[in-house]
């Protein structure tokens, strides 16, 4: 066992309210009242004290926007930094600390149009990061610009340059080889919970999406607009068949639903990875001379 | 006689005729009989197969103090069909481009395969010929076309006469093929040896007793090195205990991303071939978050992409050591050629103002020890610490005695790494701690006892966001202090050669060895000069170099360059004017490009001299005429 592993061994198990330390108080969360973040924010909480995370041993990774703010509102480490980047700084850090719990936290925008770069690569490279997208169709902070998102369920039939119809997050994922691909709905905390739950505890990256609606900007995709189209995946869906995955997005599309649950989860095998050294004692320790060797 | 004092140029058809792995061959057989070796002039395309390659070898016992002039003692044509623009003598084409640098008496080495070349001027200025039919010696006797290249060292062999007994050669073959078969290993030593008869029958009918120079093979005292800057900086990172790499194929610093997944995992550590430039930086941030000692390693085209991120380690206080192997630039520019054009990128790059480090190493040696340097600085730091190679630096080998490497002492200071008794002992815990040193404690996540918030939007001590005026101006104030800090505690002054109360020449990065050759050189004409030399670069030490260079009369800064960048620091942070000597017409910065630009400057006809060929120089070699 590793020394983290060991130390969070040793950790108590905490309590609920833990998450509010280290944390930004409630009154000055900065987000518009109603705001779907508040139902992820209380999802995640839910998540971690089920799953026993010690703060310490948590590292959240923010995207740029109002959903990446989420990262200051609970206790555990945190990292903000470009837009677009959050997946991949994630992936360096589970990379370098495999005992880490290593989520990111990100916006529509920020994760599938300035950010696709990393989104897609990372589905493949699998490592083992949740990350929530919090899909609200605009970019709130910046005013309510369109995102890659904006234009679910609208009635649009002339389409141009400039405004695009929306593309599928969920496809998107499982084409580009994501082991885990799911749906929550922030109006449903208590749902999505279980599915951050899932997610965290997934052997790979596991994505999930979860409907967040902006209340100032997105005056179409609203809470009622979901809650009339939300649907939980039936019992009986065979998740690891990706075949039956796309299917399942299919029949949701043509009855005009919107699929929450597990979509899609089929863990690869994959090599073991240790800590990287980080202390001078260890790192001093490594001999190059053999290296040196090869130059004569 | 000449004896172990020589440069040679081998060219060819880039991949297929092997020139690398000749100068490979020969590198390593010459470092073994304990000769210096420098060869940081290679030219190449950026392409795979068909452009004209080459590359020099400066060869001599003692170790050479620069690649020197473009003369040459020995030209070696691989090339038998290369040249489309003379049908009727398609393998002139290498002959073509160097004949002109050989010197008079010197040699030439060609592919005759497809007949003979005219050659009698360069005959006229007592230079010896040799028309060795490589190729078809290799396809029509040995059956085998690749070691066609073999033939010619065999016949380089007998000229040179070293390693006649091809003691050396059997030894490196048997080392490299003797798992893929004794068959090989006779194959290339029969090939040596007819190239080594062709040669001796050349000699015979001319009636030639020898070609007026010799290599002889030294007593080797200790073990020697032949390697690139990019190993060297390679193996200082692996010391400085890097344990994450990450980066993007671009030339010429592929070959670090290639040591890297080749070596890093023995030592514990991952290197990742990311699937951007901005991938590659990213991760390597979050793995320097969690405390791993990152690296990043590119080259101008992919450092543009990464400049977002430069704000990104400078803000949120993340080390990260990022290796620039300057090419030619704008945009694509010239992948496969050197220049100094991007200091303005690493000093100035990035919007607002970012604390960062640029360091330059001017040989491969530096490139170890300065590695190490800037791990140290990064993490002391906690900014961006940019190494400041360049191509020639980078890909140049060199032949340096391994106790260079190995008797230098290798400190890890992780000092500014905070651990969990230190929590428990000092309570609150503030990652962006106001300090007098600007410095502040590091915490890796997954500390029993502490968390850290860490954002690239201004940020409070404890690293929530914040746009309070006071907090603003105490958070910049504590970034940009550090930088003072660096330059009270660590930054070195440049290093100074010769009197500095007259011409001064000023340099940087790779250009020092050919500062100094050139200094030699105008010594020997009666002209002082004194060299300053700079590696820590940014953030400039006025302190240190203003005072010794308001001395000098006149100063010099010789850059490979358009616009002396560093001339231009030097005028802004010194206020003293500063002459310039620059060249970015892709080829390495010569002795007598030095000491024409200071003639030129001497004779007060210009403050600036730009080197090079304003117009192409006609190449001709007599066609017998």
């Amino acid at each position: 066992m590793s020394d983290a592993k060991a130390e969070v061994k040793s950790q108590q198990k905490i309590s609920a309210k833990a998450w509010d330390e280290n944390a930004v108080p409630r009154h000055r969360i900065q987000w518009c009242p109603g705001c779907g973040d508040f139902g992820v924010l209380a999802a995640l909480k839910m998540a971690l004290t089920k799953l026993e995370v010690t703060p310490h041993e948590l590292l959240m990774v923010g995207g740029i926007g109002c959903s990446g703010q989420i990262r200051n509102y609970l206790n555990g480490n945190a990292f903000h930094g470009t837009h677009g980047g959050a997946l991949a700084y994630a992936l360096g850090a589970k990379m370098a600390n495999p005992d880490l719990k290593v989520i990111t936290l990100a916006g529509d925008g920020d994760t599938f149009a300035i950010g696709v770069e990393n989104f897609v690569h990372v589905c493949r490279r699998d490592p083992e990061v949740m990350l929530i997208i919090m899909d609200n169709g605009v970019y709130g902070l910046t005013k309510g610009q369109h995102s890659p998102t904006y234009g679910r369920g609208m009635d649009i039939t002339e389409w141009s340059e400039e405004s695009p119809p929306p593309f599928s997050p969920l496809r998107l994922a499982m084409t580009a080889g994501c082991t885990f691909v799911a749906q929550s709905f922030s109006g449903d905390p208590k749902h999505s919970a279980e599915i951050y739950a899932e997610a965290m505890q997934h052997r790979g990256f596991a994505m999930v999406n979860d409907f967040s609606p902006c209340v100032t900007y997105n005056k179409f995709n609203t809470y009622d607009w979901y809650k009339e189209r939300v649907e939980e995946i039936p019992a009986g869906h065979n998740t690891s068949d990706l075949n039956a995955a796309w299917e399942l997005l299919n029949d949701f599309d043509r009855r005009e639903k919107l699929p929450l649950g597990v979509v899609y989860r089929n863990p690869r095998r994959k090599k073991a990875a240790k800590r990287l050294p980080i202390w001078t004692e260890d790192l001093q320790k490594a001999n190059v001379a053999p290296l040196f060797q090869m130059f004569r | 006689m000449i004896v172990n004092k020589l440069k040679l140029l081998i060219g060819g058809v880039q991949l297929r005729d092997g020139v690398v792995t000749v100068t490979d061959l020969l590198g390593r057989i010459l470092t073994r009989a304990g000769l210096y070796v420098l060869a940081m002039e290679r030219g190449y395309a950026s392409t795979i197969y068909g452009a004209h390659q080459y590359d020099p070898l400066v060869i001599d016992e003692k170790p050479p103090q620069s690649w020197g002039d473009t003369a040459l003692d020995i030209l070696v044509a691989l090339d038998y069909d290369s040249n489309p623009d003379a049908k009727d003598k398609p393998n002139r084409d290498t002959v073509l481009r160097h004949a002109r640098h050989l010197k008079d008496g010197g040699v030439l080495v060609y592919d005759s395969s497809t007949g003979e070349i005219p050659t009698d001027a360069l005959v006229r200025r007592g230079i010896k010929v040799f028309p060795i039919p490589a190729r078809n010696i290799a396809r029509d006797e040995l059956k085998r076309d690749v070691v066609k290249n073999v033939v010619t060292v065999g016949g380089l062999f007998r000229l040179l006469d070293f390693d006649r007994d091809m003691t050396h050669l059997t030894s490196l073959l048997e080392e490299r093929f003797l798992r893929k078969g004794r068959e090989i290993i006779d194959l290339n030593l029969k090939a040596a040896r007819r190239g080594l008869e062709v040669v001796e029958s050349v000699l015979s009918a001319k009636g030639w007793a020898d070609v007026g120079y010799r290599l002889d093979p030294r007593p080797q005292k200790e073990p020697m090195l032949l390697l690139s800057g990019n190993d060297a900086l390679s193996m200082g990172a692996i010391a400085a205990g890097c344990r994450f790499y990450a980066g993007y194929p671009i030339t010429p610093a592929s070959a670090i991303l290639e040591f890297m997944e080749e070596h890093l995992p023995k030592y514990g550590g991952r290197a990742l071939q990311g699937q951007n430039e901005r991938e590659s930086i990213r991760a390597a941030l979050g793995a320097s978050m969690t405390g791993v000692r990152s690296m990043v390693g590119t080259s101008g085209p992919g450092l543009s992409l990464k400049v977002e991120e430069f704000g990104v380690s400078g803000m949120t206080e993340t080390p990260l050591v990022i290796v620039d192997t300057q090419r030619a630039g704008p945009s694509t520019g010239m992948p496969t050629k050197s220049e100094q054009g991007d200091l303005f990128l690493v000093a100035y790059g990035g919007h607002g103002e970012i604390p960062r480090i640029v360091l330059a190493p001017a040989t491969q040696e530096d490139c170890y020890s300065m590695m190490i340097e800037a791990f140290n600085l990064a993490d002391k730091y906690q900014c961006p610490v940019f190494f400041l190679t360049d191509l020639n630096l980078s890909e140049g080998r060199k032949v340096v005695p391994e106790s260079v490497f190995t008797k230098h002492s290798v400190t890890i200071d992780r000092s500014t790494l905070v651990r969990a008794e230190d929590l428990r002992r000092n309570g609150d815990y503030r990652r962006f701690q106001v300090t007098d040193s600007g410095i502040s404690p590091r915490l890796v996540p997954g500390t029993v006892g502490g968390v850290f918030k860490i954002t690239g939007s201004e940020h409070d001590e404890h690293g929530f966001v914040s746009t309070d005026p006071v907090i603003r101006k105490a958070q910049v104030e504590k970034r940009l202090r550090k930088m003072e800090t660096y330059l009270k505690e660590d930054a070195k002054p440049p290093q100074v050669f010769g009197p500095t109360d007259g011409l001064v020449l000023i340099g940087w990065g790779s250009t020092k060895p050919v500062l100094l050759h050139a200094q030699q050189a105008l010594n020997a004409k009666g002209i002082e000069v004194g060299v300053a030399h700079f590696t820590h670069l940014w953030p400039f030490h006025t302190a240190a170099a203003q005072p010794m260079l308001a001395k000098a009369k006149t100063l010099i800064a010789v850059e490979g360059n358009f616009t002396g960048q560093f001339a231009d620091v030097i005028q802004t942070y010194c206020l003293l004017p500063v002459k310039r000597i620059v060249k970015y017409n892709g080829l390495p910065i010569y002795v007598a490009d030095i000491l024409g630009g200071v003639d030129q400057i001497l004779r007060s006809t210009t403050d600036v001299v730009r080197i090079g060929d304003a117009a192409p120089t006609p190449v001709k070699v007599s066609e017998g005429d």
